[in-house]
């Protein structure tokens, strides 16, 4: 089975599958985030795929399975608490469970324990490694850094440090935003003379964070929920305070010269959140480029912004 | 003379706009202050004796009173983008210019946010929560996206977690009895309501009307007051004469466009009539169960914009058929990504209009009116 899944929220040590990293379909919805309408094409006309898991955690991914629900393929929205505490965490666990039993009612196969655990450990050996390139990324090309990650995104899961280019220095930045569909993005920040020494990525900073994660949970669903939801937060967990403060934290205790404000065009959360940021740094005198994108192939068009950043900072 | 419903809408206005900057000049509101999202559990806070404010209506007030575009402008000057709701847009720009109809609502004492309509909510509220310094309260509703024990539980434990709360904000203990009570005021008010919306089938009633008293269902359902406002509003329009046949019946799919005098584009609707529309019964809220936390999760975890397709596609083609529309007008609102989709497949011809229910200068009139030329040759 191939299970094609968006966001960091869908657990991957239930079964396997392939995180969305980009697709130039031809859905397109007014108003609506190019990157779910893309997810939401290759669903559609992608035949390889069979199912697709995604959560309740925006508006425009709370209405995926609408426009998906024809398709005869497995579908799965997952509704991550929108809270988080012990409640949202045991609440979470039962979703995982669920999940798990409708895969398996889908699929007609059954997941034991045991493979969640020996899944869980790739997962987690994976993740640590992750987050040893993330410590070092001032010494690393950023771009090659990247595209080792999402390499390692799918079954597998290997991630090999040793495939990752060095960098060639650069005006160091913070880079936040949605998942890097577009890793071309990387190359025109590398090639404008920036350099990306940390961020808050779903697939890079975030998930580097679940390394460190410690669970003192022996139930192997509770420990998943936890380390999902209590991990360093997406912007849909509105948790824009903690966001702010350790993402400072980072960008002053990294030499952070600016920050660069990756999103997707009518993302709202990252819009919100933006708000907010852009405050918080203006405050501290950090300069701020926001890169709109218009869906999930769209990684061309900004040198020009992002070399008059580099020339500002 | 007959008691007529506008004597306590007044009233029920003047104590909704009390403490707005506008009426207290200067003076502290009496009760603790909570900015509330429109599908949050206010039985809850009313039995605790918390005011409760609502920002998207107030939204909806400013653009019908025809100044959301500085508004708007300033919020988009505070880095909120213009792709973000306008209901949060608009409000932004009033808490920071401190202007509005009637002013600016008093200060909150804590942030309550809901997911049970759309993902929006929370993140405007995060950003309140950030110029206010406030708590902030999300409740999670999982809708019909979790097994119903499973979010029954849940619900329930966030529930008893806000009283608590609640509780320790307002220095107030609650009494099961109280809210009870004001449970049975909502299921009261829906189904007075209900009785008003009976009316746009076959009465001259225009739904003007009902688009700006669902007002009372959404920001004071728990109120003795409103059942009898909806009830009295009812008796009044069910001897209104009958509405003219000839016209086409249309749906309206999507919200009221709140800055239009009608709010609906009456000026594009020649030849149709409006027999129904889904926003006026998205309070309809169903409060099922034996004690008042079954009753809570029935109503608050089944809000519409919170079922899955199916469910959504079943109740609107329920809606559409009891209305006896031929056709629909389906909003496509730049503000809502959820509500679009609820009319996927709902069987009757519809035409598709860009719209903002704030925005006015979101809407191309010129290019509504071929759309709606073309629904009519298509159902003719």
């Amino acid at each position: 089975m191939k299970i094609l899944s968006m966001s960091g929220f869908v657990p991957e040590q239930v079964c396997d599958t392939v995180r969305f990293t980009g697709f130039d379909g031809s859905c397109r919805l007014s108003h609506y985030c190019g990157y779910a309408a893309d997810f939401i094409s290759q669903v559609r006309e992608d035949s390889s795929i069979d199912g697709a898991v995604f959560p309740k955690s925006c508006d425009s991914s709370r209405s995926i399975g609408s426009y998906i629900d024809d398709t005869g393929k497995f579908i799965y929205s997952m509704p991550v608490p929108a809270v988080r505490n012990a409640e949202s965490v045991d609440y979470f666990a039962e979703v995982l469970k669920d999940y798990k039993g409708k895969i398996e009612k889908h699929f007609g196969v059954s997941i034991s324990e045991d493979e969640i655990k020996s899944r869980d450990s790739v997962i987690s050996a994976r993740n640590a490694k992750i987050a040893a390139s993330y410590g070092k990324l001032s010494g690393l090309s950023y771009a090659s850094y990247i595209r080792e990650v999402h390499a390692a995104l799918s079954a597998p899961y290997e991630f090999d440090e040793s495939h990752i280019s060095a960098g060639n220095g650069g005006k160091p930045v913070f880079l936040i935003g949605s998942f890097l569909t577009a890793v071309s993005l990387a190359d025109s920040i590398e090639k404008a003379g920036l350099k990306v020494v940390a961020d808050d990525l779903p697939e890079s900073g975030r998930l580097a964070s679940r390394a460190g994660f410690v669970s003192s949970d022996t139930d192997i669903y509770k420990k998943i929920a936890s380390e999902i939801l209590c991990t360093r937060p997406s912007p849909t967990q509105d948790l824009f305070a903690e966001t702010v403060k350790s993402d400072l934290e980072e960008i002053r205790e990294k030499g952070c010269k600016g920050v660069i404000f990756a999103t997707q065009k009518y993302c709202e959360p990252y819009d919100y959140l933006f708000s907010v940021y852009k405050k918080a740094l203006d405050e501290q005198g950090i300069p701020v480029l926001q890169v709109q994108m218009a869906d999930s192939t769209d990684g061309s068009g900004k040198d020009a912004a992002l070399e008059a950043f580099a020339d500002i900072i | 003379m007959p008691d007529s419903y506008l004597v306590h809408v007044a009233g029920a206005m003047r104590s909704y706009y009390k403490d707005f900057s506008k009426y207290a000049k200067g003076r502290e509101p009496s009760q603790k202050v909570a900015w509330v999202t429109s599908f949050t559990p206010i039985e809850i806070l009313d039995a605790l004796d918390i005011e409760y404010i609502y920002p998207e209506s107030y939204s909806a007030v400013i653009a019908a009173s025809g100044l959301e575009q500085p508004l708007l402008e300033e919020s988009n000057r505070q880095h909120l983008s213009c792709d973000c709701c306008s209901y949060s847009c608009c409000f932004e720009g009033c808490v920071e210019t401190g202007k509005g109809p009637r002013g600016v609502p008093p200060k909150p004492d804590v942030l309550i946010a809901t997911n049970n309509q759309c993902n929006t909510l929370p993140g405007w509220w995060s950003v309140l929560a950030k110029r206010y310094n406030v708590p902030l309260i999300i409740l999670d509703y999982p809708g019909e996206f979790t097994e119903d024990t499973i979010a029954r539980a849940y619900v329930e434990k966030q529930h008893k977690d806000f009283v608590a709360k609640m509780e320790e904000l307002s220095g107030n203990k609650l009494d099961e009895k109280e809210l009870s009570k004001r449970i049975d005021n909502s299921i009261a008010s829906v189904a007075a309501w209900k009785r008003v919306c009976a009316c746009l089938k076959d009465r001259e009633v225009p739904p003007t009307l009902l688009f700006d008293n669902i007002n009372f269902l959404i920001t004071a359902r728990c109120k003795e007051e409103t059942a009898l406002i909806y009830n009295l509003m009812a008796d009044e329009m069910e001897t209104y004469p009958e509405c003219d046949k000839s016209l086409t019946p249309l749906f309206w799919i999507g919200y009221p466009l709140w800055y239009h005098k009608d709010r609906y584009l009456t000026e594009v609707m020649d030849g149709f009539r409006v027999c129904g529309s889904n926003y006026i019964t998205w309070w309809n809220l169903d409060y099922v169960g034996d004690t008042v936390w079954d009753k809570l999760f029935s109503a608050y975890n089944a809000t519409f914009l919170n079922l899955s397709q199916k469910t959504k596609t079943d109740r609107l083609s329920a809606l559409i058929a009891a209305s006896g529309a031929k056709c629909a007008v389906t909003c496509r609102n730049k503000s809502c990504k959820c509500d679009y989709v609820s009319a996927k497949n709902v069987g009757i011809p519809q035409a598709e209009l860009e719209v903002d229910m704030i925005d006015r200068e979101y809407l191309d009139v010129e290019r509504a009116g071929k759309l709606m030329e073309i629904l009519k040759e298509t159902i003719s």
